[in-house]
């Protein structure tokens, strides 16, 4: 068997990962076309903030390649996959042929078409480079455009350098797709006192300066500006698969099924390339989010080595930790009202709580978790999470997932009840508690 | 593997074990009448909740929390199996408390760390259950459940 796998982060590892769980032998060759391996995106902007170096930012030991023996092509750019000759080439010319392969390319951040958006002095956040690029930037005044996980997390990292920030969000809140307003408001005010200016319900339509950037100007107003990051979303990296003729779904992702294969057999695709079936929207979805990439980079490496496995789903999930100094967890549908896909005869569900510190919402849809945020108490998040995940029905149990005092003990029935819903490793777990 | 098995039966929700592993693994004075008053305040990995039953973490065969880890904090000794945060590298994230179906990962605020039971992998034997008065917690090799009715 000879196996082939395009990416070098959260998925390609983690399916390198799950193949030699299976396989300890057959060739395995990865290509990134970043020259830096096994580091974590998710900590770029600890980088920029000088609170981890760069040795600090791998995910996994530098001898990763050489112990779980992949040849690891760094640097090198896949050209092209011919899904007939079962080859890819790389540029330079050279080909490699393959069994099975692993589409992991993950997504190209989006740049939107604004004017003088080609200025220096601009950059999007997604790879080594730009933060590197970011890091090196001269200047006191930064503007961050698109209040998202990543550009909340650029502004606070260029706040802890000292630079006067501000973040300008077109939608009315702050982490639009995470939070609702009303937790989007408590971490707004979090972001505020630590100095930095937001501007929601406001879009940036010209880069003026002279060369680099020196203001950003919106629609009614001119902020002056050394630097601006640009951090609305990111695209998935389709163009080998497009080349090839593979199926793009809907959101331009590439389509799999639930051993995360492509409509061609022994092709793979995983991670913020992969569209797949999330739980809680019933639809297809791209959920570009580290703990999605390594499930399914899993899920993927396992079918790859010949373990049929079938992926669950799955569902965003998002946590707001230290670096922004709010406790606060959020994951599935934020609200009930604003579901695309919602259908007749569905009832929704809202239920909140709500102290001076904490605040606490819940989304039930047809008596099933679909939605939950939590604000300050954060501990039993991942009980929550089980409940959603499994799509478990809930409904009796209402009064206890809304309280202080929700604990695993007291869910122990309700799981229990629906124990054929948990596989068997996840089934031993709760068995070794002794119940 | 072994693992902490406890018995629903057993526990009489006396909090020794909450008191002796915030004491004996978190604190700096590892005597509780000063434990007491250290800031950061000492905290316990072992939970004492609901019925009441304590809980620690299960060193879960396939564990949510390590593949929810961003930077391979929460990772897994490859000799005893038991997964543990390796300390000084966590950047305070909490993606692994998110992911942890037993809700035992302390989100520390003050120290910064995410704080869980690691089965005392570093002494010779889990002080929960050394100092359990009635016997409830107990180390044990994992079973096989499967035959088993649910
Ligand atoms: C700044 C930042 C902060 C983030 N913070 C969080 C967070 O807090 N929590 C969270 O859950 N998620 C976070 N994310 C998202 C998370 O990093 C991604 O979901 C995750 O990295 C996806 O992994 P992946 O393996 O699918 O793809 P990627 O990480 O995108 O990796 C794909 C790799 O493939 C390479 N590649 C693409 N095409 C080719 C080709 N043709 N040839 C060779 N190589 C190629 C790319 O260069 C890249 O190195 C953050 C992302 C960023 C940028
Ligand atoms: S912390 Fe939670 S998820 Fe991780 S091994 Fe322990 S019980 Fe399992
Ligand atoms: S809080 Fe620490 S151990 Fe938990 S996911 Fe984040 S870095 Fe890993």
């Amino acid at each position: 068997m000879r196996y082939v796998i395009i990416g070098g982060s959260a998925a390609a590892i983690s399916a390198v990962e799950a193949i030699r769980s299976l396989d300890r032998e057959s060739q395995i060759d990865l290509f990134s076309d970043e020259a830096t391996p096994l580091f974590s995106r998710v900590l770029l902007p600890y980088y920029i903030a000088e609170e981890l170096s760069k040795p600090f930012l791998n995910f996994r030991s530098s001898d990763f390649f050489e112990q779980y023996k992949v040849n690891a092509h760094l640097g090198v750019k896949v050209q092209e996959l011919s899904v007939t000759s079962k080859t890819i080439l790389i540029e330079g010319g050279e080909t490699y042929p393959f069994d099975r392969l692993l589409l992991a390319t993950g997504g190209h951040p989006i740049v939107p078409p604004i004017p003088g958006i080609e200025k220096e002095g601009i950059s999007t956040l997604k790879t080594m480079a730009d933060a590197e690029k970011i890091y090196q930037l001269k200047g006191q005044r930064a503007v961050v455009i698109g209040a998202g996980s990543v550009g909340v997390e650029s502004c606070i990292s260029l706040r802890k350098r000292g630079m006067e920030v501000t973040l300008l969000e077109q939608l009315g809140q702050v982490l639009p797709t995470v939070f609702d307003e009303e937790a989007a408001a408590i971490i707004q005010k979090k972001i505020e006192h630590l100095g930095i200016t937001t501007i929601t319900g406001e879009r940036a339509i010209q880069f003026a300066g002279n060369g680099h950037v020196q203001r950003v100007i919106t629609e009614s107003r001119e902020l002056k500006c050394d630097l601006v990051v640009v951090a609305v979303g990111v695209k998935p990296a389709i163009e080998l698969a497009q080349k090839a003729g593979m199926d793009i779904g809907s959101l331009d992702g590439i389509t799999v099924n639930a051993q995360m294969m492509t409509n061609v057999p022994d092709i793979y695709a995983a991670g913020d390339v992969a569209e797949t079936f999330d739980i809680t929207r019933q639809a297809n979805w791209i959920n570009a989010i580290w703990p999605c990439a390594v499930e399914q980079g899993r899920i993927a490496g396992l079918n790859m080595a010949g373990k049929k496995t079938l992926y669950e789903g799955s569902f965003r999930r998002n946590s707001i930790g230290n670096f922004i100094g709010v406790p606060a967890i959020s994951m599935g549908l934020t609200r009930a009202d604003t579901c695309s896909t919602c259908e007749a005869g569905e009832s929704f569900q809202e239920i909140k709580r709500r102290t001076k510190e904490s605040y606490k919402k819940l989304i039930i849809r047809n008596g099933k978790l679909v939605g939950a945020i939590l604000v300050g108490q954060t501990q039993k998040a991942g009980l929550y999470l089980t409940l959603l995940k499994k799509q478990i029905e809930v409904s009796d149990y209402l009064p206890l997932l809304i309280s202080r005092t929700l604990n695993f003990m007291d869910l122990l029935p309700l799981i229990r009840r629906n124990a054929d819903r948990f596989t068997e490793t996840e089934f031993k777990e709760i068995m070794d508690t002794g119940l | 593997m072994k693992i902490l098995m406890v018995d629903k039966n057993k526990c009489t929700g006396c909090h020794q074990c909450e008191l002796w592993c915030g004491t004996e693994i978190t604190s700096v004075s590892k005597e509780l009448t000063r434990a007491i008053h250290e800031q950061p305040q000492p905290v316990p990995r072992v939970y004492v909740e609901g019925k009441p039953f304590a809980l620690q973490c299960r060193h879960c065969e396939d564990a949510p929390c390590i593949e929810a880890c961003p930077n391979g904090t929460m990772r897994r000794d490859p000799e005893t199996g038991l997964v543990y945060v390796n300390e000084p590298t966590c950047i305070a994230c909490w993606m692994c408390v998110m992911a942890c179906p037993f809700g035992i990962i302390n989100p520390s605020a003050s120290m910064k760390v995410a704080i869980k039971c690691d089965r005392c992998r570093n002494m010779g034997y889990p002080i929960c259950a050394e100092v359990c008065p009635t016997q409830a917690i107990t180390l044990e090799e994992r079973k096989d459940y499967r035959t088993k009715a649910f």
